[in-house]
This record gives structure tokens, sequence and C-alpha cells, in this order.
């Protein structure tokens, strides 16, 4: 029954805070497409003959490859990281799982051009392997680089949801299968592996997208992706033209990337039986050689990705002599980014919650279409988001044109799916008969929503706009081409020192991002707690 | 009215009983508080009704149970009484206002949750104070104690919800709901959540408390023995409709239907030929419950029906199940299989030759 | 929980407002070589100045799309060739501020003027290229011996500056050929000239093209360094003189100020700046000391091709050839 009511009602009664929510959830997804269209526009301007030979131009081509290459190489490495670290962790009695859990998340505290700047770092004649251990280890960059330094942050993503899966995951299915004569082998293959796939999706949805969006990283490594190439299109050539071009052929592989992921998720359905879940959990017993190889993995990856990071600034930082006279530069670059990463977050919030409220207590047609919406601007890659928004305040809202009202109004539609993900399962969590036991009890419907739901729900509101406000901390794509004037952040700050190859004075900045993107960790980890 | 019921239109509609219902409570009422009229509600379009055409009438301090499996509407249909529903078609009146259309904060109209709904951010205290909001603060403060202390909870008032019991939750939830006075209160599977024990102590405890309040309710159910041990009446729904109104005993000894005779309680269908107050059935003429014609489908109580074991009997019993104060018999007679409760003499061995015999009325099905 | 959302409120609190600037500046020069300077102009002055660092054609187009309406007082360009695309927006600046620049490094109209030089140069590995082995010519590049090992930043405003003069000296089809020839010869593209220098030293490429003072830096930081620079021979178009230049917008609310910080960036004391500093040459002959560098204004001056600064605007044109041949 409860399932019926989850149908559109067709009463004739439309409660007033769904119409409302309603038309707030169609503001934000207008404020998301809008800019697009001018995106569009833009690229339409140009004759078609010009955009032909713009885009079946060998060098598009040369990109689309680049960026499909270095798409599937992140995956694959980043999956063969995470896998054997989640399965180690859910299924064996490795000694210190706690321990190897928090050290899976621990690299997302590394953004992909810190770690970027780590391997640079760690090369060359002045570099860090050079001057501790005097061997010169050749510039690793390319694709190799790129890979490495999107791999060695992004695959937490990729180990959180596979961990999810394997709790999610009824192993009585295994050991039927093990009755039916199959061995451990055909067992993860045919069973286990199969039942992992829509948690591995998920993860590559979200790295897919990632590695699509990537600039500083993929910049720093010269490997000439899509995004990094419309920022060269942008900061370098006259034509925007092509600029806008390649946004749109960018975005609409995103979206496709996140249609296909969609189309086999809905192919493969796998029961959930996860209310048994916990009870009778049987952990494969390693022998002391299994024991030592396990860890022997968890230590490669930890050096590589914790390990990395840390030994490289440490020694970038000891070098910079006069570290107190970078502090009042430091301390301006810090309260900038604070600038826009609050009102950031507290707006991602403030239009999570409407849109939340409609997908959790009005499903209906419209709320699905508006939340998918919402998604938009997490799916759009985020240099081709903040393209868009460029030549949407050029031509249509001057005054908003390089404010820091529109990069925060940017940053929150961005950032908007982050924010949903915590505050609409908190709302899930929140029973809606407790609401309607308010309603019952003579509260009208705004008074519920204050007196009931929000504080029902403020945990899941604080983690989103937690989430959003440590994202947009070290953002870096968007605030290039939005800034404000005079706008110095601590991401662009880091970012145009290393590209200057001053390495030193990026150091301190680095750091700064990466203590900074420890409190994201924490967050992911409180919330993975929740999560069993 | 008994003689009414095989002929009754699509839409049920019933006058109170007059009789005292077995529990002894008195069931007549003083007038009606809530009148239901033709609800109707489907979910999705193109889809069969979720509650097609369903009327109820409920007297001030009644207990009304709605009846019936899973998915046969009544959950929605107090849902739309309490307003968290909108209906297609139909009118709802309380004390005669039409509050059809009216949000659920304007009804006046109580409802405790399955899952009890307490707000898990406030305490005990404040959950009771919830709805006491037009009150000034003091009074409001001492009403609510009032009920904590009228469901014993008065010592968990700074406790939060989840540092509650089932049992203790369900009190809270009542209190709360009390503590505004409604004319109604609506139960949905108040006692699911409850183990098998606590049920059967907290049902008869709510069923007091709701008297003693003088607020009339409806309890939706899918267990028939809670429907015939809280309410004064009982409404069996069946996909969307509401079947049959009656008192427990009634509804129990007079089923219009095989889905209801089965519903509550077992029973064993037979088929016959009827004439007025007589029919012609395999176990040969039997006085019916009331009068009927030509061929129907009879419903007999397997306590209705006697076991003689006999080694020329035509029947042999199949199957037995021992139930402390009584048997449970299968008994094969020709192609049928007869269920019979036995509570007296020795117990017969299965294969053992029997014969049947029946010994009350039987109830003609429509 | 609550500690965290209070400290993220409190750091909130802290969290500065962009100051309002009297001017803004929209440079292509990056941070490092500006900030000192705004900040010895502020403290001369007392006029605070906002700046957007971004590339210095992405500025231009900029400046372009916004008309009228840009927030922008002053563009300081990397290359003058951009400041040349966009001249029709800048006002005349007073001769009394300008007087003291050659006229060969200002506009014509003086719309703009030059405020350093840098001499483009070679940059080789030592351990890799002896002296025998310098190019005499830039043209020299796109043969085989150097195949795979010349290092260039094609997407980098001081290469397009230099193209935009070579086309303008050598002729549109010529410059075409060279590239081509350039490219055919597999040549490693990097992102900024800071990276030409940084490859070299890191063993990937052996030569490269870029701005006289990148290699004295990474010499300043490390004396050992296996890179060095040196010239093609006399007048070749691969030693041309680029010069960094600024202007004035038409559109700008504060002219007055603006003016003065152009004559800021023409004062001894700035061009000290960028002779010492940045080690680049300065445009007012006699305002500075020179330096002990390693190569002095004499020998870049001797070394250039004589090339008319004024007749380089067609910077679109450039990047329409880079783009036709695939590198951008």
């Amino acid at each position: 029954m409860s399932t019926l009511t989850q149908i559109l009602p067709m009463g004739r009664r439309i409660p007033a805070a769904r119409l409302i929510f309603s038309a707030i959830g169609l503001a934000i997804g207008a404020l998301m497409l809008l800019p697009l269209i001018w995106l569009a526009l833009r690229a339409f301007e140009a004759d078609f003959a010009t955009v032909q030979s713009l885009i079946l131009r060998p060098r598009t081509r040369m990109l689309l490859w680049n960026t499909a290459l270095l798409v599937a190489s992140v995956l694959a490495l980043s999956t063969a990281i995470a896998l054997p670290l989640a399965w180690l962790v859910s299924r064996t009695d490795l000694r210190g799982r706690r321990l190897v859990n928090l050290l899976a998340v621990i690299p997302l505290a590394t953004p992909g051009y810190v770690m970027a700047y780590a391997l640079l770092g760690l090369s060359g004649r002045s570099g860090f392997m050079a001057q501790v251990f005097d061997y010169t280890l050749p510039r690793i960059d390319g694709l190799l680089g790129a890979t490495l330094a999107l791999s060695l942050y992004t695959f937490p993503y990729i180990y959180l949801n596979l961990r999810a899966g394997f709790s999610g995951f009824d192993q009585s299915l295994e050991e039927a299968a093990r009755a039916l004569g199959a061995t451990p082998r055909e067992v993860f293959t045919r069973v286990t592996l199969p039942h992992l796939m829509p948690a591995l999706m998920a993860g590559w949805l979200v790295v897919g997208l990632y590695v699509i969006g990537d600039f500083g990283a993929v910049a720093l490594m010269r490997y000439e992706a899509f995004s990094y190439a419309i920022y060269i299109q942008y900061s370098a050539a006259f034509d925007r033209v092509y600029a806008a071009w390649l946004a749109l052929i960018l975005i609409a592989i995103a979206l496709s990337v996140v249609w296909w992921e969609s189309r086999l998720r809905e192919g493969a359905h796998y029961a959930r039986t996860g209310s048994g879940t916990g009870i009778g959990r049987r952990r494969l017993t390693l022998g002391p050689l299994g024991q030592a190889l396990g860890w022997g993995f968890v230590g490669v990856v930890v050096l590589a990705s914790i390990g990395l990071p840390v030994a490289v600034l440490s020694f970038w930082m000891v070098r910079l002599d006069d570290l107190p006279a970078v502090l009042p530069a430091l301390i301006r670059a810090f309260s900038q980014s604070l600038s826009v990463a609050v009102p950031a977050a507290l707006m991602a919030a403030a239009m999570a919650l409407p849109v939340a409220v409609l997908a959790v207590r009005y499903p209906s047609k419209l709320s699905t279409f508006i939340n998918r919406l919402a998604f938009v601007g997490y799916a759009v890659p985020a240099l081709a988001f903040a393209l868009a928004f460029v030549f949407f305040s050029l031509n249509a809202a001057r005054f908003l044109y390089q404010t820091q009202l529109l990069l925060v109004t940017v940053y929150a539609l961005s950032f908007l799916a982050l924010a949903l993900g915590p505050i609409r399962s908190a709302l899930y969590q929140a029973r809606p008969s407790v609401e309607e036991a308010a309603r019952a009890l003579g509260h009208g419907p705004f008074s519920v929503f204050a007196r009931v739901t929000l504080p029902t729900i403020r945990p899941g509101v604080i983690a989103g706009m937690v989430l959003v406000f440590v994202i947009a901390m070290k953002e870096l794509p968007i605030a290039f081409l939005l800034a404000p004037t005079g706008f110095r952040p601590l991401s662009i700050t880091m970012f145009s020192r290393t590209s200057e190859g001053m390495l030193m004075e990026a150091a301190p900045y680095a750091a700064a991002i990466m203590g900074f993107s420890a409190l994201f960790v924490g967050v992911v980890l409180r919330h993975d707690k929740k999560g069993g | 009215m008994k003689d009414e019921m095989p002929n009754l239109p699509k839409t049920l509609s019933f006058k109170m009983p007059a009789e005292a219902s077995p529990l002894g409570y008195r069931v007549k009422p003083k007038k009606t508080l809530l009148s239901v009229e033709r609800l109707r509600k489907s979910f999705a379009k193109g889809e069969s009704a979720a509650v097609e055409r369903v009327s109820i009438d409920l007297g001030e301090g009644e207990m009304l149970a709605l009846l019936g499996p899973s998915g046969c509407g009544k959950t929605t249909t107090l849902r739309m009484i309490g307003g968290f529903e909108t209906p297609d078609e139909g009118r709802i009146t309380l004390r005669g206002r039409d509050i059809t259309h009216l949000p659920p904060e304007a009804r006046g109209i109580g409802f405790v949750f399955q899952d009890y709904a307490l707000f898990p951010h406030l305490n005990v205290l404040d959950n009771v104070k919830f709805g006491l909001r037009k009150l000034p603060r003091a009074q409001a403060e001492s009403r609510a104690r009032d009920m904590l202390a009228l469901v014993g909870l008065e010592a968990l008032g700074a406790r939060k919800p989840h540092e509650l019991s089932g049992g203790q939750q369900q009190r809270v939830a009542l209190a709360r709901t009390l503590a505004v006075a409604p004319p109604l209160v609506l139960l949905d599977e108040p006692f699911s959540n409850l183990d098998a024990a606590m049920r059967v102590e907290t049902r008869q405890e709510v069923r007091k408390l709701l008297k003693e309040a003088g607020s009339a309710a409806i309890l939706v159910t899918h267990d028939q023995e809670e429907a015939m041990a809280v309410a004064d009446r009982i409404a069996v729904m069946e996909k969307g409709r509401v079947l049959q109104i009656g008192t427990p005993d009634e509804i129990y000894r007079n089923p219009v239907s095989a889905f209801v005779a089965s519903f509550m309680g077992r029973s064993n269908i037979l088929t016959g030929t009827a004439s007025g107050m007589e029919v012609k059935t395999e176990f040969g003429t039997l006085p019916l419950s009331r009068a009927a014609n030509g061929a129907v489908s009879l419903s007999v109580r397997p306590e209705q029906i006697m076991l003689e074991p006999d080694p020329e009997g035509p029947a042999s019993v199949v199957g037995r199940e021992f139930r402390g104060h009584d048997q449970l018999y299968w008994v094969q007679e020709g192609e049928r299989c007869m269920l019979v409760i036995s509570g007296a003499g020795a117990m017969i061995d299965v294969g053992a030759r029997v014969r049947l015999r029946i010994c009350d009325c039987v109830v003609p099905l429509s | 929980m609550s500690f965290l959302r209070n400290s993220v409120f409190a750091l909130a609190a802290f969290a500065a407002t962009p100051t309002l600037a009297d001017l803004t500046l929209y440079s292509g020069r990056g941070e490092p070589l500006v900030a000192p300077i705004i900040e010895a102009f502020t403290a001369q002055t007392g006029i605070t100045v906002n700046v957007r660092y971004a590339g210095t054609a992405e500025l231009a187009v900029l400046l372009q799309e916004e008309g009228d309406a840009s927030p922008a007082d002053l563009y300081w360009a990397q290359d003058a060739t951009a400041l040349g695309a966009v001249a029709e927006l800048m006002q005349s600046l007073p001769e009394a501020v300008v007087g003291s620049v050659p006229a060969a490094y200002r506009d014509a109209e003086n719309r703009w003027v030059a405020t350093s030089g840098r001499g483009r140069i070679m940059a080789r590995a030592t351990d890799r290229v002896s002296d025998d082995e310098l190019p005499g010519s830039i043209f020299d590049l796109t043969a085989p011996e150097w195949k795979g090992r010349v290092v260039w930043a094609p997407t980098n405003g001081a290469l397009h500056g230099h193209l935009t003069a070579m086309r303008a000296v050598i002729g549109e089809e010529e410059t075409r050929a060279f590239l081509e020839a350039l490219i055919a010869n597999e040549p490693i593209a990097v992102r900024n000239n800071t990276a030409i220098v940084q490859s070299i030293l890191d063993g990937e490429g052996d030569i490269g093209i870029t701005n006289n003072y990148y290699v004295s830096r990474a010499l300043s930081r490390d004396a050992e360094a296996p890179v060095d620079q040196a010239l093609f021979d006399d007048g070749d178009i691969g030693n041309l003189l680029l010069v960094a230049a600024v202007g004035v917008l038409n559109s700008s609310g504060h002219s007055d100020e603006a003016v003065q910080f152009v004559e800021f960036l023409l004062s001894p004391k700035a061009q000290q700046f960028f002779v010492s500093d940045v080690q680049e040459f300065e445009v007012v002959p006699g305002a500075t000391i020179p330096t002990g560098r390693m190569l002095n204004m004499e020998q870049v001056l001797t070394a250039a091709p004589q090339v008319d600064l004024n007749t380089l605007t067609d910077l679109e044109g450039t990047l329409q050839m880079l783009r036709d041949l695939g590198v951008l």
C-alpha cells in the first residue's frame, strides 16, 4: 500500500508546498540549462563550413581519442587498486582492516592537480628523487602522468562503492553456487562480480565524469585531453566558436556516459537482499603469507597515494626558506577561497532542499524531471559549464559578469548534486509519517517543514553543505574562467605557480589545499560509517 | 437486517446495529460522528481503483476496524479520512461539516501511525506537547504531563523516542494524539510493530484509553483476531470495496461471502439448493441462518461440524493437528476435504473412518 | 558535526570580501612579474589596483567582447602584438608620459607603449648540444639532425608574437612552410616558456626557443643546471626582440590614475625591477643600472632583426595558421 502512495496522486487538491517547491525546482533547472543554450547558440553562430572544418579536423579526433584513452586507463588502474582493497577489507580477516579502510579513503584529500604537482616534483634534476636519493627520475607526464595523478586520487570513489556493494551482497548466493559445484574462482566471476557490477558502475560513473572534466591534472601533465584543449582555445586563441564547439562535444560525451551508465544499470537487475546482511558475515581466513601479501599491496597503494604527495610536499616546504613571508599571501588566498566556498555551500543546500523534498515527498514525472535537471551541473564538465556561463553573462546578464555572485551561483549549480545526495537520503530516512503526524496535530505544511522536517534532516543538510564547501575550496577550472578580477583563491595561485615551474612557491598552497581537503575525507568517512 | 444482506447493492451502507457487542460495550451510537460517502480513489489512470465507492458511518465514541488483506484499500481509506490522500470522488463529513478537501491540520482528526512517527529530534514530553501549541505554555506542559501519566510514562518525559521500547513508543504516540482531544482517532496497523505477547496486552489498553477519552476510532488491521478483540464493529474490505460491516459476532457468524467467511477464520464452503430457510446438501437438509432460494454456496465453520468415529462412515481422517485445547482434523469425504475442529472426546487417528454431522445453521453466501 | 559547522561559519566571518580598488588591470603577464610592481605603485601613490590575470590573447578577446562595458582601465599584454589587435579600444597616451620611450617601442598614435623588452633566444642543453652544433638560423631547426629534439610552446603568447612578426617580415607562405617543416620534425610541445627550460633540464628536449630571462632564472636557482642560452646569427628572425606593452582603455573611468600607472611602469624604479628581478631589458634608455646578466641589451639589439612593432597587429591570423596546422 505504501508503494501506491508514491505514484502520482491525481487528487484535486495540490498542496501549496508542492507548487512552490516545483516552481523553485523549475527555476533552478532553468538556471542550469539557460547558459547551456547560450553556449549552443554561440556555437551555431559560425557558418556551417567553418564549423565542419573545425570539428572534422584530425585534432578533434585526436582529442577524442586522448580523452577516451585517459578515461579507460584511469578506470582500469583505479579499479585495479580499489577492487583488491575493497575485497581485503570486506571479505578477508586482514589485520587492521579499520586502518586500511581509512588509508583507502584518505587519498581523496589530494586533488588531481596537487597529485600531478607531487608527481612532477618527484622527477627532474631538482626534484625530490634527485635531491633525496640522488637519482634523477625522468619526467612523469603525458598519458602515464595523467593516469597516475587521476587514479591515485579517484580510486577511493570506486573503493567506497565496491565496499557498499560487498556489504549489500547476500553471501548465501555464493554458498548456493558452491553447493551447485562452482569453484571459488567461478563463484567470483559468475556470481560475486556480476553482483558487484552496479556498485562498480556507479563508481566508474563518478570517476569517468571526473576524468572527462578534469583540467588541472591534464594541464600540468601536458596531456591534450578535451578539457585542456577547451582551456587553450579559450585562453590562447581568438576564436571562441571553436571553444564553444569543443565544450558542446565534451558535454555530449559526458551526457552519453551518464546515459549509458543508466542503461547498463537498468539492464542489470539484481535482487537486493540487504535485510539480512551483517549477520553471519563470513570472512576468508588469510594465512601468514596472505596477510603479508595483503599488507604488501596496501603498502604499495598507501606509499603511492599518500606517501608520495606528503613526501614531495614536505620536501618542497622544507626548502622554502622564508615561510613567514609567504603567510600573508597564503592567508589572503585562503580567505578568498572561503569567500566563495561558504556562500556556495549555503546556496547549494538552499537549492537542494526543495529539489530533494520534491523527489522524496512529491514524486511525479515533474519532480523526476527537476531532479534530473539538478544533476546537469554535475554531469557537465566544469570547464564547459563555466564557459557557458561566460557566454551567458556576457550577452544576457551583464550585471552578473565577473561577479562573485556568478561564481558562487555556478559553484552551487555545479555541486548541487553533491548537496542533494545526503539531503535526499536524510529525507528518505525521515519517515513521511512523522510529517503527517505533525499535520494531524494541527500544523500547516510550512510549520511542519520548519519544525519537523528540517530538524530531522539537519545532519544530512550539514553534510551536503560541508561537501560542497570543501569541493569549492579546491575547485580550479570554474574559478579559472569565472573568477572576478583580483580573485586569486588557493587553487589558482597554486596551479599558476606550478605551471610556471615554481614548485617551491606552490608548496604552501598545495599543503593548504591538502590539509583542508582532509575535512572532506572526514565527511566521507562519517557518512561511510553510517552507510555500513 | 439479516434479510437485507444477500440483496446488498454494490455500494454498502449500513445502519447501526442495535445489539450489544459480545464484549459488552454499548455500541448504539449517540449520533453520527463521521460519514464517509461513496469514496473513490485511483492512483494511476487505467488502473483499477484502490478504493471503490466506500461508505461508512461512524458514531460518536464508536470503534470501527477496517479489516482486509494488504492492498485492499483500507489504509488508503484511512488516509483519505485523515486528509493525507485526496479522494477522486465522494464526500467525508465530520459532525456534519464537509472535510473532504480540508488539509489534515484543519480536520482535527488524530492519527496514530504504524511506525508511531514520533519526532526523533524532540523528547517524549515535547512530542506530546507538539499538538498543543494553541494552549498557553504552562497549560500545554501540564496537559502533556497528564497525558503521559495516563499512559503510565510520566517518568520518561525527558527521554528521546529512540530510547523507548516499542510498546512505550506506541503509548507516547497515543498520548500525543489524545492530548489534543480529537473526536476521532485513526490508527494504521497500530499493533503490527509489537511482538505477539505485547500485542494482546496493548490492544486492550489502547481500547480502554480511547473509550475513556471518549474518542471514536477507526483502526486498520489485517488481523481478524485483533479486529474482533478491539472493535465495536468491523468493516471487511477486499479490492477497494467494503464487503460487509457489522459487529464482530455478526460477521463471524453470518458472513455475506466466501471471502468474508474465510477471512474471518477457517470455513468450509459447501454448495446446496436452498428454499426459504432450508437448504439441501450432501449432508442432508440443513437449516439456514437466513432465507435464500436456488443454488447457493454455504459457509460451515469447522466447529459447527461433529466428528463421529464410524468404521462404516463415508469419510476418513487424512490429517490432524493437535492444538492444545482442541484438535483440527482434515477429513476427506469423496472429492471434498473438510476442516473440523473437535474439542471434546478422544483423539481420532489418521486413517480412521468417520461420519460428519453438521449441527448448526449454515450460512448462505452471495 | 556542530563543531565543524561552527568553525565553517567562524571562517566565513573571516572571509575577505574583495576590496574595491581604484584601478582594474587586465594582465597577460603572470602574477610573479606583476604583483611586486603593483605593490610598489600602491605604496607610492595610494592607488589600489585589482588585477585580472589571464592569457594575453584571452584578455584581448575579452576586451573585444566587453567593448565599452569593460570593467578594465588598463591592459598590460605580454606581447605588443595583442595590444595592436585591440588598439582601437585604447586611448592615446600623453607624449609627456611616453616620450622617453623610443618610437619603435610604442604605437604611432601612442595607444600603447612598451614597458620592457626581451630577446627571443635559444635555450640549449649544454651536455647534449655543443657550440659547433648550434644552428645559425631558426630555420635550421627544421633540419633532420634536430628531429625530436626541439621544445616549443605552441600555445604561448610569446611564440604567437614571434610568429606574427615572422609573417610580417618573411611573408605568410614562408612562415607556414617553416611551421609545417618544424611540426614535421616532431618537436616536443609544452605549455609555456618555463616548461621549455624545464624540459631541457629534465633531459627531454635539447633545444628550445624561449625568452632570454627563463634561462637566467633557471640558472639563478641552480647555477650547475646544464642549460644556457645562445643567439642565432645576427639579424636572424629567430633573435626577435619582443616587448611587453600597456595601454589605457577608452572606456576607463579613471584615465588619470591609469596614466599614472603607465608613468610608473616607465619610471626608473619599475624599469630597474624589470632589469634586475625579471631579467628583461629596459625600454627607457639609460634609466637603469645594468646587472651582470648573460646577455646585455647591446648584444640583443645587434642580433635582433629590424621589425616595426607597429605592423604586428594580426595576431588572429597567426592563431588561425596554428589552428590550421593542428597544433592549437
